[in-house]
């Protein structure tokens, strides 16, 4: 009885029910973090492409501070009106003379592609062993956790680190170490969250209906098993891009010049001392903004796909 | 009727608790009052027994509670007097109140396990209680709480009272809450659904120690139920309510003969209905059909990890089902009933014993060689919301079974789905709908759709009924007859609700402990039980007939004791020890089935040998 707390919805908060599309649209946090989300994809495909510079070349200003946020919109102006011969150092110069905006718009090819390419195969090859490890329980499964175990048990940037340092610093390696470390994650959610729905009373009447076992795992357990490894999946992107940023500024992962925001920092880092903010503090802003946009919408797949 | 005097003087009793327009009112959203409470008034008196029924979210519970000044916020009391013993409640100060709450007047609530502390013995709780009311030494309270205990009938109190509440079972949670209500004497008790997932001789047991509670000690006993059986064996007056308000409030002898509310007259028509069909249907007229299911020798024991011991779920159980008969399959939570029906359908494995099907030993086969007869042998599940796969519709629920053994053309599966739905009387437009959005009843019609899908010979039905209101219940069982009849579907109804069983069932296995107790028709078994376990389940069942009350009976039996762990089963008779006609020999005496005539057998030796008194 629900009684105690009077009618049924009286003293419950206002369950939304309009549409899924005008649920989302209200939600201002989730269209945030999915202008982020785009801006990164897009980025990460066509940044090199439309920077301003070449993100390589050195333009021979060395140092130039970023012009005064005063100026920006008459600079604006004069650049897309042609008015200037060559476009305006947005977020300034490092000190090599490389135009520390351009570089910032074409990190995403890869910082984007290492973090989203670890955390998708881990992803999938996480949610398939936990289902595995959960509908099958056996010798084999346990043996399998216990590695998990293991390889959770290092910090995982240690654990990264040694075997990016292994395998050397090529662009496939860096996403593999990614994938080897956030595996058990996706492991682990999923097997408990198949072993919590492999109770319920649907699976039970799935196999009186007649399906086999394996028919079960994958047409009523899985799709019912996935929300705890999606919501992980926007929160391990995040983590995945400030991993390969991070082993970047250890100088294990992307080198330079390659243009990656880790790499960035840690150059711009030296210059610092000197007053001189912008080749760091630019693609710090950059980890920081798209890790948030990633988790925002997590945030809301998390609020969606709940079973209520 | 002159020995209840007091319960039939009780208009003109002492009043103890009245109650003048109370409402009360829950803050909705953008400052919109619900109003769950409207207007109650209610007297009662010394030694009465009233009860409050309605719908569920008709305010009844929101009422009894309000009663003791208490409202969960954001609910507010927005008026009204409750005057205990010529005193206003309501404004009273909480120094005050608390004086009287615990002490004058107990509250039962529904969920005994979340209402006990944890971590304190529960023998602690109730000298706690019992303390905070009366100038008495830890000693004494400990002593009192010894008394309470045994007065609740629990075995051996002294060492209960020693127990945590998670090492007592739930019926003996339960009562540890009476023995804590009733430990100072209060004039008067509040029981919200006492008795909702007890096991019925458990229910009748505590429903008899609130009753003589309050003939004794003149206490009042104020019970909220849904339960038309308690309401006719123990009440002497009923309130019911609807959307809040009392609609009709009436003695319940008056009730029963001429109810005077709309509400009032479909619940007992419902009721009455069901005994007249049950009265008017023929009896086994099938008996020349078909043998369709052979139960042989079923066991089936489950391991305890870390153990060497194994829990003995079902032992030798054996049974005939022929072709369109329903077999009811009757016992109390841990009788084993749910793992035979999911052992005849392959969900379980038995441990030993066989099941055939027509020419088929089913229970040789593999999983994977069962699968073809999946589609003739079907079950239906206790929860319906649990048993659809949630992000499904109604639409792929049903066309499931259809995909995995028929061939049919898209359109057909369509054709047939709509057939379904309307056969359980579904209107097909909701296909789209996800079958959670629905209430519980038309869920769990979806769900007998589902196991009709595939024309089955044989569907088990494991609780169908037990997780519905009345009403819906009621609607049910009328489907459930109706599809046997059109259909010549052959059921196993499990259900520990002997009114439902008698309803549906033309025959009844009894089962107590993983073993069948008894078998035999309706008619036998529900007139004249042989096995003193059916004669307790049967008396202690709270039929909602006012002309056979359990509290006029000159004798009401019930069972002593708990029931027995089903690890370490007893020696001799497994009833040994709580049977109310037991001799020195059933203690170690292993008890056979024997047939005592065609049909119907009984597993004990006394009522084989016509021992046990008429």
């Amino acid at each position: 009885m629900t009684d105690l707390t009077g009618a049924p919805g009286a003293a419950l908060p206002a369950v939304d029910r309009r549409g899924l599309l005008a649920r989302l649209r209200s939600d201002r946090f989730f269209l945030v973090g999915v202008v982020i989300v785009f801006l990164s994809l897009f980025l990460a495909a066509f940044g090199p492409l439309i920077s301003p510079y070449d993100p390589l070349r050195s333009t021979g200003e060395i140092s130039t501070p970023p012009p005064p946020i005063e100026t920006w919109p008459r600079l604006l102006y004069e650049t897309v009106s042609g008015q200037r011969e060559a476009p305006p150092h947005w977020f300034g110069t490092d000190q090599s003379g490389l135009d520390v905006f351009s570089r910032v718009i074409s990190a995403p090819r890869a910082d984007m592609t290492i973090a989203l390419g670890g955390a998708l195969i881990s992803l999938v090859i996480g949610t398939f062993l936990g289902l595995l490890a959960g509908f099958y329980r056996n010798w084999a499964t346990e043996f399998m956790m216990r590695i998990s175990d293991v390889l959770q048990s290092f910090p995982v940037f240690i654990t990264a680190m040694i075997l990016v340092a292994l395998s050397g610093r090529q662009t496939g390696n860096l996403v593999l170490a990614l994938a080897l470390v956030y595996t058990p994650i996706f492991v682990r959610l999923t097997r408990a969250e198949v072993m919590a729905q492999s109770s319920r009373g649907y699976v039970q009447a799935a196999l009186a209906v007649g399906n086999s076992r394996w028919t079960i795992a994958i047409k009523h357990v899985l799709p019912n098993s996935l929300v705890p490894s999606l919501v992980q999946m926007s929160v391990t992107v995040g983590f995945a891009i400030i991993l390969t940023a991070g082993l970047s500024f250890v100088g294990a992962g992307v080198r330079p010049p390659t243009p990656e925001w880790g790499s960035m920092i840690s150059i711009g880092a030296q210059q610092l001392i000197l007053g001189e903010w912008w080749p760091s503090v630019f693609p710090g802003v950059a980890i920081s903004l798209t890790v948030l946009g990633y988790a925002f919408v997590g945030h809301t797949i998390e609020a969606e796909f709940r079973e209520t | 009727m002159s020995a209840r005097a007091p319960h039939v003087a009780a208009a003109g009793a002492e009043e103890i608790l009245s109650v003048r327009g109370l409402t009360v009112a829950f803050a909705g959203s953008e400052g919109a009052e619900h109003v769950a409470v409207k207007d109650f008034s209610l007297t009662i008196g010394a030694g009465e027994f009233v009860g409050v029924m309605g719908e569920p979210g008709c305010g009844k519970s929101t009422a009894a509670i309000a009663m003791m000044g208490l409202v969960r916020p954001p609910g507010r009391i927005v008026s009204g007097e409750v005057h205990y013993l010529g005193r206003d409640l309501l404004a009273m100060s909480d120094a005050e109140l608390d004086a009287i709450r615990g002490k004058d007047i107990g509250l039962i609530v529904q969920s005994p396990r979340t209402s006990l502390h944890p971590m304190l013995t529960v023998g602690r709780q109730i000298e706690n209680v019992y303390r905070a009311h009366n100038r008495v030494s830890r000693r004494a309270a400990h002593a009192r709480a010894i008394e309470m205990l045994q007065l609740v009938g629990i075995n051996d109190p002294e060492r209960r009272v020693k127990s945590y509440p998670h090492e007592l079972s739930t019926g003996m949670t339960q009562r540890v809450l009476i023995a804590m209500a009733m430990s100072s004497g209060p004039k008067l008790l509040i029981a919200d659904e006492p008795t909702s997932g007890l096991d019925v001789t458990i229910q009748a047991q505590f429903l008899d120690q609130m009753w003589e509670a309050a003939n004794r000690t003149g206490s009042a006993v104020l019970v909220v139920t849904q339960d038309l059986g308690i309401v006719a064996n123990y009440c002497d007056r009923v309130v019911i309510m609807e959307h809040g308000e009392i609609v009709e409030a009436s003695a319940v002898r008056d009730f029963f003969a001429a109810p005077a509310h709309d509400y009032s007259r479909r619940i007992l028509s419902l009721q009455r209905e069901s005994a007249a069909s049950v009265a008017g249907a023929p009896e086994t007229e099938r008996a020349a059909a078909e043998p369709l299911i052979l139960v042989e020798g079923l066991s089936k024991d489950f391991d305890i990890r870390g153990s060497k011991d194994k829990v003995h779920a079902a032992d030798d159980v054996s049974f005939l089902i022929h072709r369109g008969e329903a077999i009811g399959l009757v016992g109390e939570s841990g009788s084993g009933k749910t793992t035979v029906g999911r052992c005849i359908v392959r969900l379980e494995e038995p441990t030993r014993g066989t099941v055939r099907y027509r020419d088929e030993m089913v229970s040789d086969l593999t999983q994977r060689e069962f699968t073809p007869f999946r589609n003739d042998m079907q079950i239906v599940f206790q929860d319906p919301t649990d048993s659809m796969n949630p992000r499904w519709s109604v639409e792929q629920v049903l066309t499931e079974p259809l995909d995995l053994h028929t061939t049919l053309s898209a359109a057909e599966k369509r054709k047939r789905v709509t057939t379904l739905m309307r056969m359980v009387g579904i209107d097909p437009a909701v296909r789209e709908v996800k079958p959670r959005q629905l209430g519980a009843g038309r869920q769990q019609r979806i769900a007998i759709a589902r196991a009709l899908a595939t024309e089955p010979a044989f569907i088990v039905l494991d609780e169908p009924t037990s997780a519905l209101s009345p009403e819906t219940r009621a609607e049910i069982i009328e489907l459930l007859i109706r599809l046997s009849r059109e259909l010549d579907i052959a059921y196993l109804f499990i259900s520990h609700d002997l009114t439902t069983i008698e309803r549906v069932c033309d025959r009844v296995v009894v089962m107590y402990l993983g073993q069948v107790v008894e078998t035999g028709t309706r008619a036998e078994v529900f007139r004249a039980p042989l096995h003193p376990y059916s004669r307790v389940l049967l008396a202690s069942h709270l039929f909602p007939d006012i002309a056979d009350r359990r509290v006029d009976r000159p004798e009401r039996v019930t069972l002593k004791g708990e029931i027995p762990s089903p690890v370490s089963l007893p020696e001799g008779c497994y009833l040994y020890g709580r049977c109310p006609n037991q001799v020195e020999r059933c203690r170690a005496m292993p008890q056979a089935l024997e047939e005592v005539s065609a049909g119907r057998s009984v597993r004990c030796w006394r009522a084989v040998a016509g021992e046990l008194p008429g």
